[in-house]
């Protein structure tokens, strides 16, 4: 018998969170557990337990992970040989010849290559860069290849051959050679079908490096969960993909986590008929902000992780080094929030587990946001005293008082939020005035109305099931694929049969997993975008279209975009350098219709205590517990609205409630 | 230290205003990055942004280039030398590229807007981006045997290019008449423009938030903080007086080496630099401004005594620079600069460096490829019919240090422009990579050996192609530290299509043919500490 839970969940570093719903009688619950680090598949079992359901149980496990993300950061990867284009084994080490600090003479200036020198096999051969052979590669060549690949005794190899993204040929001939013999491959035309030789080539050994470690995790999850459980992962673009996608790329889960929350952002400002959102993830060490755009989640193919440029598509998000565990210190005269963070250990000074320097979390706590009466998470007893005791290490510096200085920690901290969510809207065109800002992670909704101010945005949306809102990505996505090639068509050299076959056969070969999976072709979601620039540009503007292609729409789309963002336009010709296809299996579920077993609906507050929201004075400020609050109920600032997970802070001059779909909502006002 | 509050603005809040007007200068980067046309721009991002004070004193930066920084403040304080303030009308754009007017060299052009709240000036902002051509006698304006000034391109006077109602078309049609390549140049300014004005709007929403008492009160701040911070750095090194040399290869028209000396003068917390000793203005376009002198200067101090001093004006309050009047170092009016910039620039630092090498050497790093290692290759492409100049830099083995070895193919120092991908040069150029590989073996030994440096193969794959070189460690190698070995000087090969072969200098200019290669061999690093012997 088939199970009828439908489970979503997101194993991070710290908490695996989880979120189920069953499919007969739509009982919904959640839990937040400890993750097993060395064991992911002890996660999700611990998971299950705490949500009482079991593997049979489960029909459908869609699930998030950082463990490509940690492989990655840790450098715990897979040894792998890279096959280069003759003359082009030492491309990886040369690089891109900048170095990363510009003033620090003790930091090496480079990242060391991802492949030593001893594993780096030139292979003759070389293709121009109209794809013309300008060598051919021979038979001969292909096995004193795989011989020397053989005598190297790897894995994992990744392929990179010069000008491969216009002509696949002889990536494709060793490739096929080495199949078989080798138990993973990796081909850079697949990766990343785009110039850039040095980018392209670590991105594609950084998959080959992955490729191991994914398969194993995912054979024994998939023998865990048996022949009952439907298995998906969530991908950095933002959607699912099967388990044999991802085993042959799992440098798509690079970002999983993060784009579940991403995805989950998006899809609530869909529900909410919101155009434009601003995600504002903020957590103990880190703050991730990403945007929705037209209901759009945003994604990006140019991004770099530990350091490394990644080329694939994933949701644009601008990560800082700041978040709740973040130190507040002295520098010379003046004062800096970040980037040391007090972690998870020893945490936050409020904690009581050692730490005793300020942080911000120290100076929310400070200032009565925090609830010293409530477990956090149902664990952590938070200390007033030693929150006080660290901030007022801080206000003997500067003569300040204890208020002023956390006050004044908060306003530093809500200032480098800021320049993040700056960052991602300016490179997306947006005006954060326009957005709306759905904020989550656990310091989330305790700086968004303030953050929100400073933007001039009006709404701030704190979502239900905020605390596993991965989680909620996970289960409420649906199956999705994209992919891009490079095109470079030019404007006065257009032949629009070539396109429209191109984004056929690009469409059917995303779709056919989506209608394997038993979806109507009919029903597949379709979004075409040129990524168009003027001649001789670097970057290009997205131009969303429909087929069969207009080129004269695309134009005039291409020129208002590019007067959007950069403040000017020419009518000189263009050139569609790349083609971006996203194909999304039917929706399915909605966040609006996920509920919990409601609490007993009450008015009245659990306490009313001191709060500071400016250095002048404290006011009287009401709490109440966010599962009893009626629907709809206006509640006035100041007022905290707080669960077992998360702190939403209501300044004076705001007002908050709960809407029908079950999401919290803020008008900032004014302070 | 005691903060008090009637003072003027808290530290918090001037730390909220520091955080907002850096983002805003790097958002600039971005900006011109994104939307420029010329490579240079694009792929390896040699341009700068700042904003200044409305005195012209800098007050923040984005993540840049070190010898453009340097040159920031200065020039738009010898801008407003030439442009009353009264003239100043909110949404202009000067732009203006005059060396001997804060500058550095004439390809570096700089585009200044005025930002106005309250309405007065409050802050000026400055994109600097290096064009790929500004005319002259040879493509890409490097012109290595230039004698004189207007050899070397263009000269632009502060000129107002664009007004509120948009661009001066008249002008811009001087600008765009003299540099070759104007399509791609106008895309250039137009991106130029386009940052500037992003910082004008970022800069009014600071305004909205604080009025400019407060800014103006929070900037004296930042600078005051620099200047401690700087203090407090030149107190690490010990009072005395300190003297260092380096050599440049030759003038460009093939003179001999160029002596860069300075005498340093620590005094508790000030520091002078003097290098009334270095030599007499060159014949050709090595002489380098006393503007670009301060950059390298400023760099050199960053490094050894506070890499994390916030770089505004305030740093430069307790460093003294002289530089003698005819010298290579503040050269007569009419004498080219063009390579001055980055290779002269270079030379300063190398100096300093040898100055302190026996005082503090742990701070320091053995000789590297302190050169741009510049090639520039123009030419029709066949496929196309247009003109192109590729521009390209080549870093090789930095040196080693007292803790580690040096590392391969980077660029030390005072740039860190990238280089150019080569899918993206055979796409764009006449120009077939054959190869880029490491030089190995060419980091001078030590107890930590300097790192190797590169060699990439250019064939020439076009009827028409001229190749301009401005290499410097040639001829003087970078050198070893505390009993390290010198590196590899740079090596550059002509293999002509016949198979003739000759040796390239570090500053020529030749015509190449279909089938030529040039073979760029790229220095090695100095080693540090007596090599163990074998």
């Amino acid at each position: 018998m088939s199970g009828t839970w439908k489970v979503g969940i997101d194993i991070g570093g710290t908490f695996t969170d989880v979120i189920a719903i069953n499919a007969a009688g739509g009982e919904v619950r959640t839990a937040k557990v400890q993750s097993q680090t060395s064991d992911p598949i002890a996660s999700i079992v611990s998971a299950y337990n705490a949500i009482d359901v079991c593997w049979d149980g489960v029909s459908d496990l869609m699930h998030g992970t950082t463990m490509a993300t940690n492989a990655i950061v840790e450098g715990n990867l897979a040894p792998v040989a890279l096959i280069a284009t003759e003359g082009f084994r030492d491309t990886i080490e040369i690089g891109r010849q900048n170095r990363r600090e510009l003033y620090h003479l003790d930091v090496t200036p480079k990242l060391p290559p991802l492949v030593p020198e001893q594993r780096r096999v030139e292979a003759g051969e070389r293709i121009g860069p109209e794809g013309q052979i300008l060598k051919p590669l021979c038979e001969d060549e292909v096995n004193r290849v795989a011989g020397v690949i053989d005598d190297l005794n790897v894995e994992a190899v990744a392929l990179a051959l010069q000008h491969c993204y216009v002509n696949a040929d002889h990536e494709k001939m060793l490739g096929d050679r080495l199949t078989g013999t080798v138990k993973y491959v990796a081909l850079s035309h697949e990766m990343s079908p785009e110039p850039r030789e040095f980018e392209r080539t670590n991105t594609t050994i950084l998959n080959a490096a992955l490729m191991p470690l994914t398969a194993g995790y995912l054979d024994k999850l998939q023998a865990g969960a048996g022949d009952t459980t439907n298995i998906h992962l969530f991908h950095s673009a933002g959607g699912m993909a099967s388990i044999d996608a991802v085993k042959e790329r799992p440098l798509t889960l690079a970002l999983s986590g993060p784009a579940a929350g991403v995805a989950a952002a998006g899809k609530i400002a869909g529900e909410l008929n919101l155009d434009n959102a601003i995600g504002f993830d903020m957590g103990g060490t880190t703050t991730d902000t990403s945007v929705v755009i037209d209901g759009k989640v945003q994604v990006g193919s140019d991004q770099r992780l530990a350091g490394r440029p990644v080329r694939q598509l994933m949701v644009a998000v601008e990560s800082i080094g700041a978040g709740g565990g973040s130190i507040a210190r002295v520098e010379g005269a003046a004062v800096r929030v970040g980037p040391d963070s007090a972690g998870a250990q020893p945490g936050p000074a409020c904690y009581g587990l050692g730490g005793a320097r300020p942080t911000v979390t120290d100076a929310n706590m400070t200032l009565g946001f925090l609830n010293p009466d409530r477990l956090l998470g149902g664990v952590i007893r938070l200390s007033k005293e030693k929150a006080e005791a660290a901030v007022k290490t801080l206000s003997d510096a500067f003569g300040t008082s204890v208020h002023e200085t956390a006050i004044g920690i908060y306003r530093v901290a809500n200032a480098s939020m800021a320049r993040a969510l700056r960052r991602v809207t300016v490179e997306r065109g947006v005006d954060a005035r326009s957005c709306s800002l759905i904020a989550f992670g656990g310091a989330g909704p305790m700086h968004a109305v303030a953050l929100a101010r400073e933007f001039g945005i009006n709404r701030v949306v704190v979502p239900k099931f905020s605390s596993v809102f991965s989680a909620l990505g996970c289960l409420t996505a649906e199956l999705s694929y994209a992919e891009q090639h490079t095109v470079r068509m030019s404007s006065t050299d257009w032949d629009s049969g070539q396109l429209d076959a191109r984004c056929q056969s690009m469409k059917d070969r995303l779709s056919a997993p989506i209608v394997a999976a038993g979806h109507d072709a009919n029903m597949i979601a379709i979004r075409y975008i040129a990524l168009i620039r003027y001649a001789g540009q670097s970057d290009t503007v997205e131009v969303p279209f429909d087929l069969p292609c207009d080129e004269e729409k695309l134009g005039r789309d291409f020129m208002a975009q590019h007067k959007k963002l950069y403040g000017f336009a020419t009518d000189e010709p263009w050139q569609f350098e790349t083609l971006r296809i996203t194909v999304t299996a039917p929706s399915q579920s909605h966040i609006a219709d996920l509920n919990e077993i409601a609490a007993v609906e009450t008015t009245t507050p659990i306490s009313v205590n001191e709060c500071w929201f400016d250095a002048i004075g404290s006011v009287p400020t009401r709490r109440f517990e966010r599962g009893a609050l009626p629907t709809d109920w206006k509640i006035d600032g100041p007022s905290i609205i707080e669960d077992d997970w998360s702190t939403i802070v209501v300044p004076p001059g705001a007002t908050a409630w709960i809407d029908p779909s079950g999401h919290l909502i803020i008008e900032a006002g004014m302070d | 230290m005691n903060y008090e509050s009637n003072r003027g603005p808290d530290p918090f809040t001037i730390e909220v205003i520091r955080n907002a007007l850096t983002a805003i200068a790097e958002e600039m980067s971005l900006i011109v990055m994104r939307s420029a046309r010329s490579p240079l721009l694009r792929e390896a991002g040699d341009l700068s942004s700042a904003l200044t004070d409305s005195d012209g004193n800098l007050i923040a930066q984005g993540r840049d280039i070190p010898a453009h920084l340097g040159v920031m403040g200065s020039t738009v304080q010898e801008f407003l030398k030439r442009v009353p303030p009264e003239k100043l009308e909110p949404g202009d754009v000067w732009f203006m590229n005059l060396p001997e007017a804060g500058g550095n060299h004439l390809p570096d052009v700089k585009a200044i807007r005025p930002i106005f709240a309250e309405g007065t000036i409050q802050a000026y902002a400055v994109s600097l981006a290096h064009w790929a051509d500004i005319g002259g006698a040879r493509p890409g304006s490097y012109v290595p045997d230039a004698r004189d000034a207007w050899q070397e391109g263009l000269r632009i006077p502060p000129l107002r290019v664009f007004t509120q109602d948009g661009p001066d078309r008249e002008k811009l049609d001087v600008i765009l008449a003299n540099v070759r390549g104007p399509e791609e140049r106008e895309g250039d300014i137009l991106a130029q423009m386009a940052s500037t004005y992003s910082a004008d709007e970022r800069l009014q929403e600071v305004f909205s938030r604080y009025d400019a008492a407060t800014v103006r009160a929070a900037i004296a701040d930042l600078h005051d903080q620099s200047e401690l911070e700087m203090r407090a750095a030149i107190r690490t090194i010990p009072n005395g007086v300190y003297e260092g040399e380096d050599w440049l290869d030759d003038d460009g028209l093939g003179g001999e080496p160029i002596a860069v000396r300075v005498r340093i003068e620590i005094h508790d917390e000030e520091a002078t630099f003097d290098f009334s000793e270095t030599g007499d203005a060159a014949a050709g376009p090595l002489n380098a401004t006393p503007f670009t002198a301060s950059a390298s200067v400023f760099y050199a101090m960053k490094v050894i005594a506070g890499p994390d001093i916030q770089p505004n004006a305030g740093c430069a309050r307790p460093l003294s620079i002289i530089t003698r009047e005819g010298s290579l170092l503040h050269p007569p009016l009419d004498k080219p600069v063009v390579g001055g910039n980055h290779e002269t620039s270079q030379r300063i630092v190398d100096a300093i460096f040898n100055a302190f090498e026996v005082l503090l050497p742990e701070r320091l790093t053995a000789g590297g490829s302190t050169t741009s290692g510049l090639l520039l290759f123009s030419g029709r492409d066949p496929r196309t019919g247009q003109w192109t100049t590729l521009y390209e830099v080549h870093g090789g083995g930095e040196g080693a240090r007292h803790d580690r070895d040096g590392m391969c193919a980077v660029r030390p120092h005072m740039s860190n422009v990238m280089n150019t991908p080569a899918e993206v040069i055979e796409a764009n150029y006449p120009i077939i990579i054959e190869g880029q590989a490491l030089r190995r073996g060419s980091g001078g030994k030590g107890i930590y050996s300097g790192g190797d440096g590169q060699v990439r193969t250019y064939l020439i794959n076009g009827p028409e192609v001229v190749m301009t070189s401005m290499v410097e460690r040639c001829v003087i190698p970078p050198y070893g530290m505390q009993g390290g070995e010198a590196g590899e000087t740079f090596q550059i090969t002509l293999e002509r299509a016949s198979g003739e072969t000759t040796n390239v200098a570090g500053k020529a200019h030749l015509r190449l043919e279909q089938g030529d290669r040039i073979i760029m061999k790229t220095s090695g690093g100095g080693g540090y500490g007596t090599p163990p012997a074998e």
